[in-house]
């Protein structure tokens, strides 16, 4: 029970990132590989807030987040936008240009170090049922279900949101019925940089430490949640992320480290395989990629 | 331009021709020269062999540098040849350095077998990797391979089974038994031998059907099908190669090294930088990828602090490269050095397009030669296709007898292409049959298909568009190739010899267009005319049973298209061929059918003799509303 309800808490961060990951894919067809890293370039700014100026953390946070979002925005801007009739494999490499660009800055400038962030709230949790939950998994669980709902409704109910769904679904109809493309591809973009440095914060009390590449192991959760999902589903990658974090804690709690050290990285791997084999358009995905 | 650089070009292409054939080395003779290096050069290395110019430790920088720029051509190979992302290159390398190591230390054997040994192991492991991901058009190598990487990076590599906990492998240069070689200079020689083996074998790559196979694929996959390459075979062949690459260089690596574990020195940001300096140098270009390796890795290590700074620059660079100039660095000195010719649509309207070439038959195992029964040649019954909701094609049936000409009209958006592509392979019928020669094919994948006979045009000119004209004949001969990939790989006799014969043979087809001065220019500088000639010769190459074409006069001037018509005679006429037409240019088709058939709405709506379908009442509603 208290594997489930850890793997639950871990599975909706993952969902973050998945979303982040299903929002540009969704709107652009492509895959945004810096979608975590983005979130822990800027939670140095956090560090750097709370540590070397102390103020409180939620300033911090904020201001990760704030952080987070305009680089998304400047990427979009500035690579993204230029690109709009490339090959999405191009585009796609343009990412991984990003992932690379913000870990080289982190090594060029924080390497060797372990740099720790001050915990949201204070330490201690709750124990109901025999299941203990501290209280920054309950802000986790919160945030996460706040921010699921509040995306959701924003994408049902407003009109930019139908705007952004309609050019996912035929880019050429809703450009020619006047849906504001490059504001869509903007909005996704400083999205999925929101998303990102959210997912990061919620996730680092349960790392505990931040180095680059401390947070490689949340990508990889995000990631293979949205593809779990389906890549293009938004609901999809939420359901994938829970999936995905409960399988982890699993195997992380039945699997002896002796043999396979971090065995629930290498489950992501086999959940990967398995899904590309058996059920590649995920299990909410609209159309798969798979040929005639 | 002015006539007398017209002719300058011309002749400069001509002159680049000439020094193609009469290059020194044939490719077949350089591959033995260097197993013969190998064989006789590497037992007379020793250290006292050498000769002392550099330092040890410079020596050491050599050899990783020289090990680098092996696993940048296998991620070239992967990335720059079929466009497929790897992101966990350095995870292969790492299988690689683990196998090696741990061939010669717990196991006592020989570097050699290590070698071999990384070599197997890396090309197991992308083969596993590659066959879920490839089997689907798309980026999942990219999500596959990323996830692999930090797999092995922080689990698979720490367990015990590998490396008795986090404790690492040693990596011994053994040479047999006890006998170690330390000395760096001697392991550069080693590695620069190694080096150019794996540069031959990228070389013999691109001159085989592998290569045109992997570039056609990354440009284009329906295109790749229709010439006959089964897709997702040759992806993960790709990738294969590139992983067998991969685990020679990481063990060279790691020998140079002497000892790897989880993290040293094959971290997930070694994958990134791969993909930086392929991307950045110019994807699928061999020499600036291992210039670009060996400059980012030996330009830091030579100076002190530099290294975490050029990874900032590189990824830097990745994104502007990737932004202004997707083909690299190289492509753009190349591009500045010989500007680009202008396109020749200019001219399209006068054009006259040159007799379609009759070339002497290839060899081809047929089942049957034309064999004079009433089987129809294709023989379509009762097909459908629905894509969700809708039915594109509406249980039609048709059939193409041997030796003619037949045509298919109807409006926009009436299902000719959906039925062309259900024909030939490219979707997936939902019912009725196909049958080529009354042998049924709605079962068999498109590469099959045109392995069977069947040669088909697209609307918007199925070639390669990026490769050069002789480049495509040779691409459209891909399935006359008798030689197996490891033939390929090693250019071995069968393979140079077919390859001689593809090319001659590719070059009677240019000499007869009159095309030779366009011979070694990408097919996308040609008019919509020529490429469409181009297009249709290419199909022409590997005498099909049954050609069919898809609005050949899309994109043509009306003065081209009406020279088309004389060329689809030809066809028949001169050169035997039964041929399936689509056409939106009605005249051209009663021009030039035996037989037509009117679709529309995804249903048959008549069928005839051109002058009674130009006489037919339902095909004029169809075409010009019912209110005529």
């Amino acid at each position: 029970m208290q594997v489930l309800v850890v793997g639950l808490i871990a599975g909706s961060i993952y969902a973050l990132i998945a979303l982040g990951i299903a929002l540009v894919y969704k709107a652009t067809r492509v895959l945004n590989f810096a979608q975590a890293e983005i979130g822990t370039g800027t939670l140095y700014f956090t560090w750097w807030l709370c540590t070397r100026h102390h103020l409180p953390w939620i300033v911090g946070a904020l201001a990760s987040i704030a952080a987070a979002t305009a680089i998304g925005l400047v990427f979009e801007a500035l690579v993204i936008r230029k690109m709009m009739t490339a090959p999405r494999v191009t585009v796609t490499v343009a990412t991984i240009g990003l992932f690379s660009f913000v870990l080289a800055l982190e090594l060029a400038f924080f390497a060797g170090t372990i740099y720790l962030v001050p915990p949201p709230i204070h330490p201690g949790g709750v124990r109901i049922g025999g299941v203990f939950v501290s209280w920054s998994q309950w802000l986790a669980l919160g945030v996460v279900g706040l921010v699921a709902l509040g995306l959701a409704a924003f994408l049902r109910y407003t009109d930019f949101g139908l705007a952004v769904q309609a050019s996912a679904d035929d880019p050429v109809a809703a450009q020619l019925m006047g849906t504001p493309r490059a504001r869509i591809s903007a909005f996704t973009w400083g999205m999925a940089g929101a998303l990102s440095a959210l997912a990061v914060l919620l996730i680092e009390p349960t790392v505990g430490v931040l180095s680059p590449g401390a947070f490689n192991g949340l990508f990889i959760g995000g990631l293979t949640a949205a593809l779990v999902g389906g890549l293009n589903s938004l609901p999809g990658a939420f359901i994938g992320g829970l999936a995905v974090g409960v399988v982890e804690a699993e195997v992380k709690a039945h699997l002896s480290f002796n043999v396979i050290p971090s065995s629930n990285v290498t489950a992501m791997l086999v959940i990967v395989l398995g899904v590309l084999l058996l059920r590649p358009q995920g299990l909410l995905g609209a159309t798969a990629g798979r040929r005639a | 331009m002015t006539m007398a650089e017209d002719a300058g070009v011309v002749v400069a292409s001509r002159e680049r021709t000439e020094k193609r054939r009469t290059r020194f080395w044939t490719d077949r003779q350089a591959n033995v020269l260097v197993a013969a290096l190998l064989f006789v050069a590497l037992p007379l290395l020793t250290e006292h062999a050498m000769p002392k110019l550099l330092e040890q430790h410079h020596y050491f920088n050599l050899d990783v540098g020289v090990a680098m720029a092996v696993a940048a051509i296998s991620l070239n190979l992967l990335l720059g040849y079929t466009g497929q992302i790897s992101l966990g290159h350095a995870g292969l390398l790492a299988a690689g350095a683990f196998a090696s190591g741990i061939m010669t230390s717990r196991w006592h054997a020989s570097m050699v077998f290590g070698l071999l040994f990384a070599m197997v192991v890396g090309a197991a492991v992308a083969f596993v990797l590659g066959l879920p991901a490839l089997r689907l058009s798309g980026l999942y190598l990219g999500i596959v391979t990323v996830i692999f990487g930090l797999a092995m990076q922080s689990s698979i590599l720490r367990s015990s089974l590998l490396s008795g906990g986090s404790a690492g492998v040693p990596m011994f240069r053994r040479v047999w038994g006890s006998t170690m070689t330390t000395d760096n200079a001697v392991f550069l020689v080693v590695s620069l031998l190694l080096l150019l083996g794996v540069w031959l074998v990228d070389v013999n790559v691109v001159n085989t059907r592998l290569g045109r196979a992997f570039r056609t694929i990354r440009e284009n996959e329906a295109v790749a099908a229709a010439f006959g390459i089964p897709v997702t075979r040759y992806k993960l062949l790709a990738f294969t190669i590139s992983g067998a690459m991969a685990g020679l260089a990481g063990a060279m690596y790691g020998h140079t090294i002497g000892f790897v574990n989880n993290e040293k020195p094959f971290d997930s940001t070694m994958s990134l930088m791969l993909v930086i300096i392929v991307m950045v140098a110019g994807a699928g270009r061999r020499l600036a990828v291992v210039f670009a390796a060996l400059l980012f890795w030996l330009f830091p290590s030579f100076i002190e602090g530099l290294h975490q700074w050029s990874y900032v620059l590189g990824a830097f660079l990745l994104m502007a490269t990737v932004r202004t100039h997707p083909d690299g660095i190289a492509d753009m000195l190349h591009h500045m050095r010989r500007p680009p010719r202008a396109d020749a649509d200019a001219a399209d309207g006068e054009e006259e397009l040159p007799a379609l070439p009759q070339l002497p038959a290839p060899v081809r195992a047929l089942e049957s030669v034309v064999s004079l029964t009433d089987t129809p040649l294709l023989d379509v019954r009762g097909m459908s296709v629905r894509f969700g909701g809708l039915t594109a094609v509406d249980d039609v049936s048709l059939s193409v007898p041997a030796g003619s000409v037949v045509g298919l009209i109807g409006p926009n958006g009436a299902g000719k292409s959906t039925l062309f592509n259900a024909i030939s392979g490219l979707v997936r019928t939902e019912s009725g049959q196909i049958s080529l020669r009354g042998k049924e094919i709605q079962d068999l994948r498109c590469d099959q298909r045109a392995s069977l006979g069947i040669a088909r045009s697209f609307q918007h000119v199925g070639l390669a568009r990026d490769l050069s004209v002789r480049e495509n004949f040779l691409l459209a001969q891909h399935q006359l190739a008798p030689y197996s990939d490891i033939e390929a790989l090693l250019m071995l006799p069968r393979a140079a010899r077919a390859e001689a014969e593809f090319r001659e043979r590719a070059d009677q087809a240019i000499a007869a267009l009159g095309f030779e001065e366009m011979a070694h220019m990408p097919v996308r500088n040609l008019s919509g005319g020529q490429q469409r000639i181009v297009e249709i010769a290419c199909l022409l190459v590997t005498a099909p049973e049954l050609v069919l074409l898809d609005e050949p006069s899309a994109g043509m001037a009306p003065a081209a298209a009406e020279n088309l018509a004389a060329r689809l005679r030809d066809l028949r006429d001169a050169l035997g061929r039964t041929v399936l037409l689509i056409e939106h240019n009605v005249p051209l088709v009663l021009d030039t059918c035996d037989y037509v058939y009117v679709l529309d709405a995804g249903r048959l709506i008549a069928e005839g003799a051109p002058a009674e379908i130009a006489a037919n009442r339902s095909v004029i509603d169809a075409y010009f509303g019912a209110a005529v």
